[in-house]
């Protein structure tokens, strides 16, 4: 009986279980799903994962509030847009290209604002935001501007050595591929957390001056941290992209970069299941609102305040009450330890 | 040519004007808290609205509705102070009043754009459309208005600061809240003071700017991001540089209106911006704080 407990608690302790389950759970969802409307929001929910864990790479462990996530998100899905529409470059090519180019904004952008903190960092990173907006409203013979790019094709078919073509018309296939790259980008992130540099850059958002002290170059891991989370929103971008088929440069508002804090915030910061959670809730609980109208975004805007006034470690934290009072709940522990 | 110069020289200074209204409430925020509001910007759409349907709705008059306006927004400050900012301004988490205060103002532009629909509302004052010329330019009425009433608010203020107790108190409290406290200064209530004091600057900032902008549920947005740069520019808590800072922006936005094309001005507001952040962080006037850099 205690050797079962442990048992299992040791199995429900380990990462490679969990994962296996997101990676079940991940395979299963298309197959519970059957209608395109619901495959739609899945992929959605992908992307919004991606953009929701770059964030929070940059604000919940570097400690960096960037309110430009909106322009990265936005200069992957044009880099590679223009270099497939204009150039006729191959999908996975411009896909790289759009992921480096929002990795470099990402480093420019913290580069310039290395000296800033706090506030100010925010006002730049907003500022950013805004010129890259206007430039994708202004330059009009390279974005025609508010009128979009429409007919964008989605990823080509994938053939694979002794597989059946993979068609990413389909919604199902679509949602496999930008799922499994949210998963990937997931993966990557959480070994970079669970290493040295994610101490490192938790030091950073703690303490400037005490990490330096301690011999770290703050503004290089900086750098680092804007580079991972800027290029992870860049390959959201791609898939938005391919997977609406129309780009207006209003996908990219300031409001967006608002949105995806806002995921991150009600999932958790500075932890990387809390966004993914936030990512999925926020994107699922205004369709499920659809029927109450404009109530959906209030509720939005209602659950950051709240969430922030009462509950600053967001989903996460209260995952963990709730499963503190359950354990209390259990006999035998407390009083016999 | 040299009209021209003058003329958008002028709107420059009348657009300027309205944003020093909006962009000193948030560095007098600044100053006392060294936070950021973000919803400051919906205190202005707000006291847009306000304006708008005391004139058109209630039938008032539209100068009564500047001070409908600016009570509405003092209101709005208390609330936004004793229910976000004073709860969280012991947790040590510096960013969580800014996120917080990007979650009211998701809440209250979705709650206006509930009420109100996305459509603008024509706003016209009975001002509008009073032309008077002088010397080959030409002046509407309102323009001369806000110019009355933004000068003799921000001079009000600048007095206020400068010579009363309560004045000099809030001074005191944002150059050192704790020495301040230690002085028999309660910074709870100057804090509280100030938050009424900015939000009812914005407020009347909007009933004014109602007219210039195009009245949506999301007007304050476009308001507030070039209040930001003007803040940075003229260095955040920094009054005098703040009042510069916003004339300058507001006579960028018109030049850039006639020389370019209306969709550069914010380009050019946040190049300003970002060059200041690059070249002088604490603000291109004068230098004051430096926990930021």
């Amino acid at each position: 009986m205690q050797r079962q407990t442990t048992v299992m608690r040791a199995v429900l302790n380990s990462r490679l279980f969990w994962l296996i389950v997101a990676a079940v759970a991940i395979g299963l969802m298309p197959i519970i799903f059957t209608d395109s409307y619901w495959r739609t929001n899945l992929i959605v929910c992908a992307i919004n994962v991606m953009l929701a864990i770059g964030l929070d790479f940059i604000l919940g462990y570097a400690g960096q509030l960037n309110l430009g996530q909106s322009a990265f998100y936005g200069i992957g899905a044009y880099v590679s847009t223009l270099l497939i529409m204009k150039l006729g470059v191959p999908f996975w090519i411009a896909f790289g290209c759009g992921v480096l180019l929002s990795g470099i904004a990402g480093m420019l952008l913290s580069l310039f604002a290395v000296r800033l903190r706090g506030h100010y960092l925010a006002i730049a990173s907003l500022g950013f935001a805004v010129i890259t907006y206007q430039i994708l409203v202004n330059w009009i013979s390279l974005t025609q501007g508010p009128l979009g790019i429409y007919a964008i094709p989605p990823p080509p078919a994938l053939q694979l050595p002794g597989l059946p073509i993979i068609d990413f018309k389909n919604l199902a296939n679509l949602f496999y591929l930008t799922a499994g790259f949210a998963f990937l980008a997931y993966l990557l992130l959480d070994q970079l957390v669970r290493s040295p540099i994610g101490e490192t850059l938790t030091a950073i958002r703690e303490d400037e001056v005490s990490a330096a002290s301690l011999g770290i170059n703050c503004q290089a891991w900086k750098v680092f941290a804007f580079a991972v989370g800027s290029s992870v929103a860049g390959a959201a971008g791609c898939f938005y992209a391919s997977f609406v088929g129309t780009l207006v440069p209003d996908a990219f508002f300031i409001t967006e970069s608002f949105t995806i804090l806002a995921m991150v915030i009600v999932g958790g910061m500075g932890t990387l299941i809390g966004p993914v959670w936030g990512a999925i809730l926020l994107t699922v609980l205004p369709e499920l609102l659809r029927g109450v109208g404009d109530l959906r975004l209030i509720i939005y805007g209602v659950a950051v305040t709240l969430v922030v006034l009462f509950m600053p470690g967001g989903m996460v934290q209260a995952a963990r009450f709730i499963a503190a009072y359950f354990r209390s709940l259990l006999p035998g522990r407390g009083a016999g330890a | 040519m040299l009209s021209v110069l003058l003329q958008q020289g002028i709107n420059g200074i009348v657009v300027g004007s309205l944003y020093v209204l909006v962009a000193l409430g948030l560095t007098l925020i600044y100053g006392v808290l060294v936070q950021i509001n973000f919803a400051h910007a919906d205190i202005v759409t707000l006291g847009a609205f306000a304006a708008y349907f005391f004139t058109f709705v209630l039938g008032g008059n539209y100068l009564a509705s500047i001070a409908v306006a600016l009570v509405v927004g003092a209101a709005l400050g208390w609330l936004m102070n004793a229910l976000i900012f004073a709860p969280l301004r012991n947790r040590g988490n510096e960013l969580l009043p800014l996120i917080a205060t990007i979650g009211v103002s998701i809440m209250l532009q979705n709650t206006m754009l509930a009420w109100f629909g996305p459509i603008p509302f024509a706003f016209d004052t009975p001002y509008s459309n009073d032309v008077i010329r002088v010397a080959g330019m030409f002046f509407t009425i309102q323009s001369v208005l806000i110019i009355v009433v933004s000068t003799a608010t921000i001079g009000l203020l600048y007095a206020f600061m400068k010579f009363t107790f309560l004045g000099k108190a809030l001074r005191a409290v944002s150059q050192d809240r704790e020495t301040a406290g230690l002085m028999g200064i309660n910074p709870n209530q100057l804090i509280m003071l100030t938050f009424v004091i900015a939000s009812a600057l914005a407020g009347m900032g909007g009933a004014m700017l109602g007219p210039v902008l195009v009245l949506t549920p999301f007007a304050g947005t476009s308001v507030i991001v070039k209040a930001f740069a003007i803040v940075i520019i003229g260095g955040f808590g920094n009054v005098e540089g703040t009042i510069i800072a916003g004339l300058l922006v507001g006579l960028i936005e018109s030049y850039t209106t006639q020389f370019l094309d209306p969709g550069l001005i914010d380009i050019v507001v946040f190049a300003l911006l970002l060059l200041t952040l690059a070249l002088r962080p604490t603000g291109l006037i004068a230098e004051k704080r430096e926990e930021n850099v």
